[in-house]
């Protein structure tokens, strides 16, 4: 083992070295520089190997002879090792990022670099206070130099700034270290820490107050940090980088050590000034155009969480607190470098300007790592350590600290995912390129695979869960290795790779997992056939579609919170990414990736009540909290976090732009497959809790209302779309209203109703989504009024069409009826009637949007110019007749899908079941018989149409135009298509209820934030004086609020 | 044998309409103080649009709009127990319950509206969005008020509803819950085409609507199940509401209890159609969602509480 | 007595340092006022270690051994702290003299370049 104080002596050595080498020239210069750093990354990681498997012990290593306290000590542990590992290598990576774009080629750059890094590694190891104090001018200094690289004038006012503030908060702390000397005898902090009885807490508590606050201004807490934003800002963006891996994590360790040995004296005061920072610098964010200063904005946020999580884990003593803060830090720091070093490719200020990352497509996918892993998405170890963390504070209660977390963090991912919508949406400019060379590449992508690298140990570390279920994960990032392949190939693969591990699934998994486990596997399978009209390699269509399918097969694997929740979350980002491919969909993309990471949020707080309570993380005991006070808490909050999913109203209005700017092939599976997510997690919790009351309120009764209203404003609002999409999605807000209400009334009909609606719906909106996808393609436009006639022109696919609405509608013969027949049987006999009649209500509704759909589209006035259109190409009609048939077969024999559906449904809801006899169903209601009501239609059918046939076999077709027109022919077909604002009288009777208050309730809060945002961030006046005073005063207050100054 | 009955039933109640026509032209004729046409003349206009030898085609959909049209109101017609107790007058009323009638209504709707959309008259399609919007409100103080007469009998089975409402004329569901019989016999009038609920077919101006698109046997077929559906629908509603028509030790006087009960429901809708005028769609939407709902309402609240 | 002084002239000079980096608008003077805030702190650090009528803690020979130092500690910092302070100081000039270069103005409100 190299001696960990050759981690400064390199460093300062090299440094040193570089001046007598001045004019040995810059490819010597950052040899030197980089051979340094190289050396101190594997030194550090050699120590971090060896602690972590034991192999060595943790070292002091004193200095100048003596043994601590009498002299200066360094300190090697897991967490140094670790740590020094986690800044040597940001710096050697920011380094080798900087070679190429350093515009100033002096040897200053070199040397300021690697006085920076001692600094750091200082600061990590050192266990003195005064030799902190040191270790940190050092580094602020060398910092100060490196954010004046290019010596404009905004990095002058920046740096000077920086080093105002630092001097006034060093001063601070000078002497506070001098006071604590006073008071304990010693600078070391160990022996502080011991030596700190509670009167002489008392007596040195300025001092103690003065170093505490002083590391904490370092640390730059909202509101004081104005000064640290304008660095990030304007620094280079590879000191942007080394900023906020390199020395946030540093100072973090410096305060972790000053809160450690203060004994619990500030961790309340830290808890507040984290969680302040962190929701603070979440909202003013939302503002940021400016990339860089926005990354500054998250970074700041991120180091508030992390002071907040600290103190958290210490305060309330949780078992493996060191690793969730590890986990949070190592994810925040490779992350945020990453992002800087994009930024320094890119080299746009403006975030609406990224677009012109799209010269150099592959940079998209580190781009999205670290957006992803910041917000805390799987599999990152950000991801794990989020979920420890809420698991073991919804243990201890605590409420508000939960909120405050999940709230930040969503508001965090707004600006996040909306930059990223720029980025992946936005086009440049023609004449603008993009340069990339290999010393950026590497960097960007080292952090990249770093980020998901260390997924894998975090997941071991985690003390809740058994493992993932890894295989899904690792065919996601194998479909990245393979895309540089065609997309047809890699859709036979995908397809191949589905259908091999879903068939044992379907054979295996039982229980009511089944029914959507068959929806998610056959979904996949028939809605990836028109993959193959796409030509070209379709980037990044494929990594997306592998994670949402394999989130959707995770999460009916799963059997512990954990890895249903990971892959939830996988579900998400996977179709959010679908929903962003879409032409116009970037705010639709990101509304449904908010309102879901809303709902993951309210999962996660309901898994960590739930564990909280019965200390298991099974999800077979999930139905153990239902006797515990927190079961009405739990159900409440998982059913809102599905109900996310499945787009009840007042939750709906992300649905509607996602599902209908989505791509063709893309809208039938969020639309069709998608859904049935929200409804299999309502489900589970359904089953797991049942009915539970909050005071008087059955939630199961407010549910229903919520599902009948939402079958009633999706199906109205469906009525009065132009586009043809849109149209759809609005429907598919009722469908999900029916199937909610279904199971709201927690009997055997109700959830046999609500399944079967569930597997009637897959097959229906797939086929609809897909005819409509095939015309779209056709015709490039999705309004309806601009189409019409179509019906020559294509006619399977108004067959289709014509198919699925009446199943839709729940016409008999067709297998619609079935559900609705079941669906108020289940009404009546709980009793439950004016949502009911509602339900019925929609269910009419429904056949307005259904006739408009068929009648603009296929019916009326052909347009000239669609009279050469023709037939959708077969990749989208084949699935549309394999799902025919599947109507067809479960339309005419009914029973034998509603019977076994009953038969998995009679293991919860033993009473009220069918009786079958043969294909007669019998409720304690009423009785239906499919098959013979499918012979009745038959025959009445044929015989009608024998009759005509043999009356009429001589009809004379006619043209388009021979029609009876006020005694003239129509002039052309646009006057005479009947199709615009098609229910202009119900609008005008109902027309209330397109009122948008759900829209309107959320922009209101959006509206709300932003305001808050553009008057809060005036606080940073640019003022390098403003800001003094803004530390001044903040020391002030905090020190009145510690002690109950006001 | 059960098919012979469906035949039959369907012929009886092809002929019952027309006469009922007939009479119904009367009775306008008389109250604008005309004195109308033949009563037999809906025999006329049928046979001569079932034997026209002119006709056009708009193409598939519209050569199937009739044929499902007569499929929906036939299919209705078989579904229904017509008199209760006679096996070959409720042929395939073992097929499905109420929700079945209910749900097979609106398949004859669909399909004379996507015919008549095919024809690429703009009427048409005007008058299916005026039709289907009238429609949805109009059927929900329906559904309300089957929701009551269901829970009140607590079974969907037609037959079983007649069952319960024989003995005396005071089982009646018109008696035993009278909110839901008026909610559902103001439904009732939505779903007749007649005034004040007629501005659908707007007969006395421009006629429009599908059937306006068609022509000879198309027409004939159509005209042939606007004779069965009412007639199909007023059943619905004497058996749900006015005892049903179960059969009698002679048939004559079953038929006669059939003629009297469907001729007074049905000329419920006639009367109040001569004596208002017409309603605009919106309007006819908001009045079907004000009072008749909420004695819907008020019906399944009844119902529930046991008053 | 004598540290009490020292500590009072020390806190004063903190505050005169403070009053003048809040109140003064001129680079230069800001950089002053930061010097003698960083001079109160020296003073306030020598004032601590300072113990009355004790003597330098350097021991010649060992008939010294006896008597009573002042604490060496916050000396040996103090040096290093100038040290540090000096350094800053310097620093700060140089920024001072670039932002002159380029600006035109010492004036602290014309480097507003970077807010919100």
């Amino acid at each position: 083992m190299v001696e960990p104080v050759y981690l400064i002596v390199v460093a300062l050595g090299a440094a040193f070295s570089l001046g007598l080498l001045r004019k040995a020239g810059f490819v010597m210069h950052h040899l030197v520089l980089l051979l340094s750093l190289a050396t101190m990354t594997a030194i550090s990681a050699q120590w971090t190997v060896g602690l972590f498997t034991g192999s060595v012990s943790p070292a002091a290593i004193p200095t100048a002879g003596f043994s601590p306290p009498i002299s200066i000590n360094l300190q090697m542990g897991k967490t140094e090792g670790f740590l020094t590992l986690l800044v040597n290598l940001s710096v050697f990576l920011s380094s080798l990022f900087m070679i190429k774009t350093v515009k100033r080629r002096s040897v200053y750059v070199p040397m300021l670099m690697l006085v920076f890094a001692s600094g750091l590694n200082g600061i990590i190891m050192t266990r003195d206070l005064f030799n902190l104090f040191v270790f940190i001018e050092i580094m602020s200094i060398a910092l100060a130099g490196l954010i004046v690289l290019n010596g404009d004038i905004q990095q002058l006012g920046a740096g000077f700034k920086y080093i105002l503030a630092g001097a006034l908060t060093s001063g601070l702390m000078l002497i506070g270290i001098i006071f604590t000397y006073h008071t304990t005898g010693s600078l070391n902090i160990d022996t502080i820490a011991n030596a700190l009885t509670p009167e002489l807490k008392a007596v040195g508590y300025a001092g103690l107050f003065l170093i505490f606050i002083g590391v904490l201004i370092e640390l730059k807490p909202f509101p004081v940090n104005g000064f640290g934003l304008d660095v990030y800002e304007s620094a280079h963006p590879a000191v942007g980088a080394v900023v906020s891996a390199g020395a946030a994590t540093a100072t973090l360790y410096a305060f972790a050590k000053i809160a450690i040995m203060s004994g619990d004296l500030f961790l309340e005061l830290s808890m507040v000034v984290g969680a302040v920072t962190f929701v603070g610098m979440n909202v003013v964010a939302l503002q940021q155009k400016i990339a860089n200063r926005l990354l500054g904005y998250s970074s700041l946020s991120q180091v508030g969480l992390l002071v907040l999580v600290w103190s958290l884990v210490k305060w309330q003593n949780i078992a493996n607190g060191d690793l969730i803060v590890l986990g949070l830090l190592v994810t925040h720091a490779f992350a945020k470098a990453t992002l800087f070093w994009l930024s320094g490719i890119i080299q746009k200020e403006k975030i609406e300007d990224w677009g012109i990352i799209k010269q150099r497509i592959y940079l998209l996918f580190p781009f999205a790592i670290a957006l992803l892993a910041l917000i805390g998405l799987p599999p990152f170890p950000s991801f794990f350590a989020k979920w420890e963390l809420i698991m073991a504070l919804a243990a201890n209660q605590s409420h508000l600290a939960i909120a405050l977390i999940l709230g930040g963090s969503l508001v965090e991912a707004v600006y996040l995912m909306r930059w990223f919508g720029h980025a992946f949406k936005n086009t440049a400019a023609e004449d603008e390129t993009l340069s990339v060379s290999f010393c950026q590449l590497l960097p960007v992508f080292a952090g990249g695979l770093l980020l998901i690298g260390l997924g894998y140990p975090a997941s071991l570390l985690s003390a809740t869960a058994s493992p993932i279920p890894w295989m899904l994960t690792a065919f996601v990032l194998f479909t990245f290795a393979m895309e540089f392949l065609p997309a047809k190939i890699k859709n036979i693969i995908v397809m191949a790779a589905i259908a091999w591990y879903g068939y044992p699934l379907l054979t295996t998994i039982g229980g009511y997992r089944v029914i959507f486990a068959g929806i998610f596997v056959i979904g996949a399978l028939v809605t990836m056939i028109p993959g193959f009209s796409h030509k070209g390699n379709r980037l990044g269509f494929y990594p997306s579609l592998t994670m949402m399918f394999a989130g959707l097969i995770g999460i009916i694997e799963a059997k512990e919170t954990m890895s249903f929740f990971f892959y939830w979350e996988m579900m998400t980002v996977g179709s959010y990414f679908l929903i962003l491919r879409g032409k116009n969909s970037k705010p639709h993309a990101l509304s449904y990736f908010l309102f879901s990471l809303g709902g993951a949020y309210l999962i996660l707080a309901a898994f960590g009540y739930s564990f909280g309570q019965t200390t298991s993380v099974s999800l077979d005991t999930l139905s153990q909290v239902a006797s515990t006070p927190y079961a009405a808490l739990v159900m409440l909050f998982l059913s809102i976090g599905f109900m996310t999913k499945t787009a009840s109203v007042g939750l709906h209005i992300w649905l509607p732009g996602a599902h209908a700017e989505a791509e063709s092939d893309v809208s039938p599976m969020v639309s069709g497959i998608l859904l049935k997510a929200g409804i299999f997690g309502l489900l589970m919790t359904f089953i797991a809790l049942g009915d539970q009351k909050i005071g008087f309120v059955d939630i199961a009764y407010v549910l229903s209302w919520v599902g009948a209203i939402s079958a009633l404003v999706g199906n109205y609002l469906a009525a009065m779309q132009e586009d043809a999409k849109r149209l759809l999605a609005y429907s598919s807000v009722g469908q999900m209203g029916y199937a909610l209400f279904g199971l709201s009334l927690m009997s055997h009909l109700g959830w046999l109703g609500a399944l079967s609606l569930s597997v009637i719906h897959f097959t229906y909106k797939v086929i609809l989504f897909l005819a409509v996808g095939g015309i779209v393609y056709r015709l490039k436009t999705k309004n309806m009024y601009e189409m019409g006639g179509l019906i020559r022109k294509m006619p399977i696919t108004f067959f289709a069409v014509l198919v699925s609405i009446i199943a839709l509608s729940g016409i008999p013969p067709l297998a619609g009826f079935g559900g609705r027949w079941v669906a108020y049987n289940a009404v009546i006999e709980k009793g439950w009637m004016l949502q009911g009649a509602i339900i019925g209500f929609s269910g009419i509704i429904a056949f307005l949007y259904l006739f408009r759909l068929i009648h603009t589209i296929f019916l009326g006035q052909l347009k000239d110019a669609h009279r050469k259109v023709k037939e959708a190409p077969l990749p989208f009609l084949l699935p549309q007749m394999l799902l025919i048939g599947l109507v067809m077969f479960l339309s005419s024999r009914p029973h034998t899908f509603l019977a076994p559906i009953g038969e998995i449904v009679k293991e919860f809801k033993p009473d009220g079941a069918l009786t079958w006899t043969g294909p007669l169903a019998q409720s304690h209601l009423g009785y239906w018989d499919g098959v013979m009501v499918m012979w009745v239609f038959m025959g009445l059918f044929a015989a009608n149409f024998a009759l005509l046939f043999i009356m009429n076999r001589r009809a004379q077709p006619v043209k388009q135009f021979n029609i009876v027109y006020a005694a003239e022919r129509p002039a052309r077909p646009e006057t005479t298509h009947f199709a615009y604002n098609f229910f202009a009288p119900y609008r005008r009777a109902l027309g209330f209820l397109e009122y948008p208050l759900a829209t309107h309730f959320f922009d209101g809060i959006t509206d709300f934030l932003h305001a808050a945002a553009g008057f809060i961030r005036r606080l940073y006046t640019g003022n390098g004086q403003t800001y003094l005073f803004q530390i001044v005063a903040f020391v002030v207050v905090v020190f009145l609020l510690a002690n109950g100054g006001f | 044998m059960n098919i012979v009955y469906a035949v039959a039933t369907i012929f009886i109640t092809i002929n019952y309409g027309l006469v009922l026509q007939g009479i119904i032209g009367k009775v306008y004729a008389r109250v604008a103080t005309r004195i109308g046409l033949r009563i037999y003349q809906p025999y006329i206009n049928i046979i001569r649009q079932w034997v026209t030898r002119t006709s056009i085609n708009h193409g598939i959909m519209y050569y199937l709009g009739p044929v499902f049209r007569f499929t929906g109101g036939g299919g209705i017609l078989i579904f229904l127990p017509v008199i209760y107790g006679a096996p070959f007058f409720s042929s395939f009323s073992s097929a499905g319950d109420m929700l079945l009638i209910m749900y097979f209504m609106f398949l004859g709707t669909l399909g004379m509206a996507l015919g008549g959309g095919e024809s690429g008259h703009p009427y048409a399609a005007i008058a299916v969005t005026r039709g289907l919007a009238q429609t949805t409100a109009a059927e929900f103080p329906l559904i309300l008020a089957i929701f009551s007469i269901v829970t009140q009998y607590q079974t969907l089975d037609v037959n079983q509803i007649v069952a319960a409402q024989q003995g005396s004329v005071l089982n009646w569901t018109l008696f035993t819950n009278p909110l839901a019989t008026i909610a559902a016999m103001l439904a009732f009038l939505g779903s007749m085409m007649r005034s004040p609920f007629d501005v659908v077919l707007a007969p006395q101006e421009i006629p429009i609507g599908p059937p306006t698109e068609y022509q000879s046997q198309f027409l004939a077929m159509l005209m042939t199940n606007r004779t069965i559906f009412p007639v199909a629908k007023t059943i619905l509603y004497v058996n749900l509401f006015f005892g049903g028509v179960a059969l009698q030790d002679s048939w004559l006087l079953t038929f006669v209890i059939f003629f009297l009960k469907t001729f007074f429901v049905y000329m419920w809708s006639v009367f109040v159609g001569v004596s208002f005028p017409r309603f605009r769609v919106d309007q006819s939407v908001r009045w079907f969602l004000k009072a008749p709902a909420a004695l819907g309402v008020l019906a399944i609240i009844f119902v529930q509480t046991g008053m | 007595m004598t540290s009490t002084i020292a500590m009072t002239t020390g806190i004063l000079l903190v505050l005169i340092g403070l009053f003048a980096i809040l109140t003064q608008k001129d680079l230069i003077r800001i950089i002053v006022g930061f010097s003698i805030f960083d001079i109160g702190v020296h003073v306030i650090m020598i004032s601590i270690g300072y113990i009355s009528d004790a003597t330098a803690p350097i021991i010649e020979n060992l008939s010294q051994l006896g008597q009573s130092y002042v604490d060496p500690v916050p000396q040996a910092l103090v040096l290093t702290a100038i040290v540090i302070g000096l350094g800053i100081s310097a620093f700060m000039l140089t920024f001072a003299v670039f932002m002159f270069k380029k600006r035109g103005s010492l004036d602290i409100n014309s480097f507003r370049d970077l807010k919100w």
